[in-house]
């Protein structure tokens, strides 16, 4: 194992910008800022923070002219790392996600600590940035956790609501719950094959048939990613987790978490546990984690839709979407033997852009009154122009109507799982329950457009104010989702 | 029975204690602990396969097992903080009592 400090430095650039970034933030704040109102505090910490995620974009390789920078790739460090190009887009993806959700933060109810939130935020970006690269069992391992702590801190971070405190305290029973199962299953692959790096897991487990011990093994990680990828039965936390936690916190949740989680498993289940994943295509399954996984699908698109249906409070509502999302994602995942990453990374990347930027539209909503049920949004089209529009392309998107990039997001994951065999077995008759969910969706997405867009606004309903970097932050994101949906191969091209 | 099958049942035996006392009690310090004793489950594991397994000279499982406590830690430092701020304002810890959130 040749282990090359300067390599590992270059290739984690891009996290030591967005540590230092965090350390500034909390520095200034507590040097300079001290005795300064709460709205400049808040926008010095959020210019900063934005300006140290930008960096880590240049830096991780993905800037556009692709000349300032060259970011790593291959494997980093004796291969605890993986610099390939679906670990550097995923890299982008959540930076850019992570950017998007600092422009929400600077909209929504600024709490009475922005440094410290904003701080914590970065550091669950570095968790994000590394379980993207991931490739060996313990650094995955403490990359989900440094995530995954960072992220009940965000949920209860509102010290003055009940809800957030709630909403933090569930997501963290559930998270440690998911997270011990992951560990013991990550003891049991590793007793298996002796070794903790996933390509000698997976050479390990190639030689070796299904074992009952590989069975409870994969058992336990396939209930530690329905926990993270909030798939029923595991998506209990979910909907009180969106919404009593802080908008620009369930706004993170709902994207980039999901994009790193998604293809932090993408790469667990596939380059490691590869050789077990057992077989769908056709209608006799074989034992694997495949079916698990179909099953989960099934029942996510299932009760995500459903339930969505009943929902009367927003963040309720796009918590259950979330689930149903998270149906397709799954099914993507199924096709990833045959089709590649780029269907699910293109998905779980608009779909994050999407509910990223309803949850800002509500965080601003919720600064000047409230944003509880669907009702508050009567009249968001007389109250704010620009809200209203911005609601509909990420309400549209996330119905996936053409031509937005949510509509090929689900194009291009529901002809990855036809190809696998048509509809000879059970991912092709998944697809086909995919797509009539997809109608039940619609009518949900609906009534929330038609509160915002159709229905008068009540009596005593005021213009909204819109802050700036808020609006800014909107604007660009109903311009990408346009953008990626009339030229998806910028992102399908990425991976 | 070998020794190392004799860990492994031991282990399971433990996850599965802290996973029914995790699912059950109403109280969540007592929740917190089952966690706990699902993560030491693990740890064990670590340590048995990595004594009896094909190369204990490398501490690859040692040191996962110590990597895995020191997480565990900070797991519960941020549970028990949060478990503070739920008590704030329901002067409660039980679970049953955390139901403002629901639909």
């Amino acid at each position: 194992m040749n282990l090359d400090y300067a390599g590992l430095f270059r290739a984690l650039a891009p996290e030591t910008a967005i540590v230092v970034g965090a350390l500034a933030v909390l520095g200034v704040d507590l040097t300079l800022l001290r005795g300064r109102s709460l709205a400049t505090r808040m926008n010095v910490a959020a210019l900063i923070s934005a300006l140290s995620v930008l960096v880590a974009f240049m830096l991780n390789g993905t800037c556009p002219c692709g000349r300032c920078w060259v970011g790593a790739s291959g494997p980093v460090f004796g291969g605890a790392l993986m610099f390939d190009s679906l670990a550097n887009a995923t890299r982008g993806g959540i930076l850019g996600l992570v950017l998007l959700t600092i422009g929400v933060s600077t909209g929504a109810r600024i709490n009475r600590n922005p440094a410290e939130y904003l701080s914590i935020l970065l550091f669950a970006t570095v968790g994000f940035l590394l379980m993207a690269a991931a490739q060996q069992l313990l650094v995955a391992f403490l990359s989900l956790e440094l995530a995954s702590l960072s992220l009940y801190i965000l949920a209860g971070f509102d010290k003055t609501r009940p809800d957030s405190a709630e909403a933090g305290l569930k997501y963290f029973l559930f998270g440690g719950m998911s997270a011990a199962f992951l560990l013991f299953g990550f003891s049991l692959l590793y007793g298996l094959t002796g070794s903790i790096e996933l390509n000698h897991v997976a050479d390990g487990l190639r030689h070796q048939g299904i074992s009952p011990l590989l069975i409870v093994a994969l058992v336990m990680v396939i209930v530690a990613f329905g926990f993270k990828a909030a798939a029923a039965p595991f998506h209990l936390w979910a909907p009180d987790a969106y919404q009593g936690a802080p908008t620009p916190s369930a706004a993170l949740i709902a994207s980039a978490s999901k994009l790193a989680g998604i293809v932090f498993f993408a790469r667990l289940l596939w380059s490691g546990l590869g050789f077990s994943a057992g077989n769908v295509s056709y209608a006799f399954t074989s034992v694997g984690w495949l079916p698990i996984v179909a099953v989960l699908s099934g029942v996510s698109m299932f009760v995500g839709n459903l339930a969505a249906l009943a929902q009367t409070n927003v963040r309720r509502l796009l918590a259950y979407s979330a689930i149903s999302h998270a149906g397709i994602l799954l099914l993507g995942l199924i096709a990833v033997s045959r089709n590649g990453t780029s269907p699910i990374f293109y998905y779980a990347t608009t779909y994050g852009i999407a509910t990223a930027g309803a949850f800002g539209v509500i965080g601003v909503l919720e600064r000047q009154g409230g944003c509880d049920s669907i009702s508050d949004l009567a009249g968001l089209y007389r109250r704010s122009p620009l809200l209203a529009g911005c609601l509909m392309v990420f309400i549209l998107s996330l119905a996936g109507v053409p031509p937005l990039a949510g509509f090929f997001g689900k194009f291009y994951v529901f002809a990855a799982t036809l190809k696998l065999a048509g509809l000879a077995g059970v991912a092709g008759w998944l697809t086909i329950l995919a797509i009539l969910f997809s109608a039940v969706a619609l009518y949900y997405y609906m009534v929330v457009l038609k509160q915002a867009l159709v229905v008068a606004p009540a009596k005593d309903a005021t213009p909204v104010r819109v802050p700036i970097a808020a609006a800014v932050t909107l604007v660009l994101a109903a311009i990408a989702i346009v953008a990626f949906g009339i030229w998806p191969s910028v992102l399908l091209g990425a991976v | 029975m070998t020794t190392l099958q004799l860990c492994l049942v031991i282990s399971s035996l433990l996850f599965c204690i802290g996973l029914v006392g995790a699912l059950s009690r109403s109280h969540t310090i007592l929740v917190l602990l089952g966690i706990e004793l699902m993560l030491n489950a693990a740890n064990m594991n670590f340590i048995a396969f990595w004594r009896f397994g094909a190369s204990p000279t490398a501490a690859t499982g040692v040191l996962f097992a110590i990597f895995s406590i020191a997480v565990a830690a900070a797991e519960a430092a941020v549970g028990l903080a949060l478990v503070i701020a739920v008590y704030r304002h329901q002067k409660s810890v039980r679970l049953e009592e955390a139901n403002r959130l629901k639909g």
